[in-house]
């Protein structure tokens, strides 16, 4: 009973990187929470010896549902074996990575269970009395929630990419417990075709320059001058959420909880006001500049470097000014 | 064919103010609109429904001031308009609203299919589809691109990261439809003519027989103990002044730490 669950997501025949950043959240709650770090994966049998691999990343247990049926992931059968797991063993917690899987399954296990589920968590506490306090931005200026869940086991998903993986450890002592299941519920949905999309690696994950634009460029013709920008630069252009909607740019291009999170040596944001629903995409950016008119913009008061100014005469100025310098 | 879409009143961005006393969000202050994603499903189902016949429900749990997003869901091609409105609904959960909407959908039956948008811009969690269809029991899937019937089933195409799958049901299931997949159309102007005659139904929680324990604050086990405003301590330079010269601070400053 009890235990710190991770679900083990599958990503073609590996396990997706978003499983380490996982164990190393678990990793870290350990001696606030000291549950047992538990890692369960579904799978047919020939699946083992990747799925040992999870003990030297520090699961303490790998939970392993086997069979033939469980080769690729469908929603109703997944979540069915899932839910069974955890009404049985009754964990303390479970996380799932914010992917398009893990948001698929974990809102079934919890709906199938009546259970709360936290969306998107960017940060962990564990309080007092022994709760994970699961953290996220909440919608509208610059403020992050705490929340708790009032059922067992917690359940939350977390964005990839914000975490660090976790290291292997020196002498694994975990165990893998293999369990046979002898039937499976069947699943509504059969797949007919699965295409490989070309990997649609954004080149904002890996930009060394990001330059992104909020609502306060105004217009589009303002907005889509960050491209020049981007292109003297060698870097790549970022937007907010409402600029998307406005539809000046596609959603690839969004950062924040539901679009992309960046690490660059340089962020430029012009005319955004900083909502943290599109900063926490910009946690790992070495230095910030924001271009604002409102020096009290959130966005404004976190950057390194904090331009007072109105962003629609500000980027064609740093473009004249830039391509001079380039000769 | 009758498709249900589940459509979100939303806080227009910007809009939002934040109480400076308690940093709580006043909702009541904000301009609504449609949560803009939930275009992308109304859209399919309406392609669907003209293609194939049937009738769109535009189904949304809301204060009663949501009416007029209903009658814009109207305009867009929706035949129906329900609204779930009922003090009990207040301050639910993802949890909670799942199992108002299943309420609300087993009440529309029969029906093909649910469609939903991927997320909603506020609470921005895509958790409501899938738990929907928890509570119906029925197949959920998720940023479904493409669907369409085929000899008494359904095919869907689905995103996963890297991969599209093209996946084959019996329905009715739960759809969330990827945005950006199709072109919403403007609202038709004979429509939202039509509409100002009409009243959407409105539901409460006794006519869709709720378990009260399952809605609001009382059914929603996720419960948010406090928000805070994330403080950043670093060395900030203020540039100020005409915006040339900040210009030239700015790329003077970029260039010596050797990042232009």
């Amino acid at each position: 009973m009890g235990g710190f669950w991770i679900y083990g997501q599958w990503q073609e025949g590996r396990f997706h990187p978003v499983v380490y950043e996982l164990l190393s959240v678990a990793r870290r709650l350990k001696p606030a929470l000291k549950e047992k770090i538990v890692v369960v994966v579904l799978g047919p049998e020939d699946r083992r010896e990747e799925a040992r691999e999870l003990l030297r990343y520090g699961a303490e247990e790998v939970l392993f549902f086997v069979h033939p049926d469980l080769g690729y992931f469908r929603d109703d059968l997944y979540s069915e074996v899932l839910s069974e797991a955890v009404a049985e063993r009754k964990p303390a917690v479970f996380l799932f990575g914010a992917t398009a899987e893990g948001q698929a399954l974990a809102p079934r296990v919890a709906g199938a269970l009546g259970l709360g589920l936290t969306a998107h968590c960017t940060a962990f506490e564990v309080d007092e009395e022994g709760r994970l306090l699961q953290i996220r931005p909440s919608f509208g200026e610059n403020i992050m929630a705490r929340i708790v869940s009032k059922t067992r086991p917690q359940m939350a998903t977390v964005k990839p990419g914000v975490f660090s993986k976790a290291e292997p450890v020196d002498e694994p002592e975990g165990v893998l417990e293999e369990v046979k299941l002898a039937a499976v519920p069947g699943s509504a949905l059969r797949r007919r075709v699965v295409r490989t999309l070309p990997r649609k690696e954004s080149p904002l994950s890996r930009a060394r320059v990001v330059v992104a634009g909020g609502r306060g460029l105004l217009r589009r013709e303002n907005f889509d001058q960050l491209f020049e920008l981007a292109e003297l630069l060698g870097g790549a252009v970022g937007a907010t959420r409402p600029v998307c909607h406005l539809g000046w740019i596609s959603e690839d291009h969004m950062i924040g909880v539901s679009g992309e999170t960046v690490s660059p040596k340089l962020y430029i944001g012009f005319g955004i006001s900083g909502a943290l629903q599109h900063t926490v995409g910009i946690e790992g950016a070495e230095v910030v500049v924001a271009v604002n008119s409102d020096p009290e913009a959130p966005l404004m008061k976190r950057a390194d470097i904090a331009v007072v100014g109105d962003a629609t005469r500000i980027l064609p100025l740093l473009i004249r000014r830039i391509r001079e310098l380039k000769g | 064919m009758h498709f249900i879409v589940c459509l979100k009143p939303v806080p227009k961005p910007g809009a939002v103010k934040v109480d400076p006393e308690t940093h709580t969000l006043r909702r009541e202050s904000a301009e609504l609109i449609l949560n803009p994603p939930d275009l992308y499903a109304l859209e399919m189902a309406v392609a669907l429904k003209e293609k194939h016949g049937g009738k769109v429900t535009a189904l949304m749990m809301g204060p009663p001031n949501a009416a007029d997003l209903l009658r814009e869901a109207y305009a867009l091609g929706a035949d129906e308009m329900v609204l779930l409105s009922d003090r009990a609904f207040a301050g639910s959960d993802t949890l909670a609203t799942s199992y108002v909407l299943s309420q609300a959908i087993r009440k529309l039956e029969p029906y093909d299919l649910v469609l939903m948008g991927k997320a909603s811009i506020d609470g921005e969690t895509a958790q409501v589809g899938p738990e929907t269809a928890a509570w119906l029991k029925q197949p959920s899937l998720t940023q479904v691109k493409a669907l369409w019937p085929e000899d008494g089933l359904w095919v869907a195409v689905r995103f996963f990261e890297g991969f599209e799958e093209e996946v084959e049901f019996r329905g009715p299931a739960v759809i969330t439809v990827e945005p950006e997949v199709n072109e919403p159309r403007p609202p038709s102007l004979k429509r939202m003519l039509a509409v100002r005659a009409l009243e959407p139904r409105v539901l409460s929680a006794e006519d869709l027989d709720c378990n009260l324990e399952k809605t609001g604050l009382a059914g929603s086990p996720t419960q948010v103990l406090g928000v805070f405003t994330p403080s950043y301590d670093r060395e900030r330079e203020v540039l100020t002044g005409e915006a040339e010269e900040v210009v030239e601070k700015l790329v003077s400053l970029l260039r010596t730490r050797g990042l232009i």
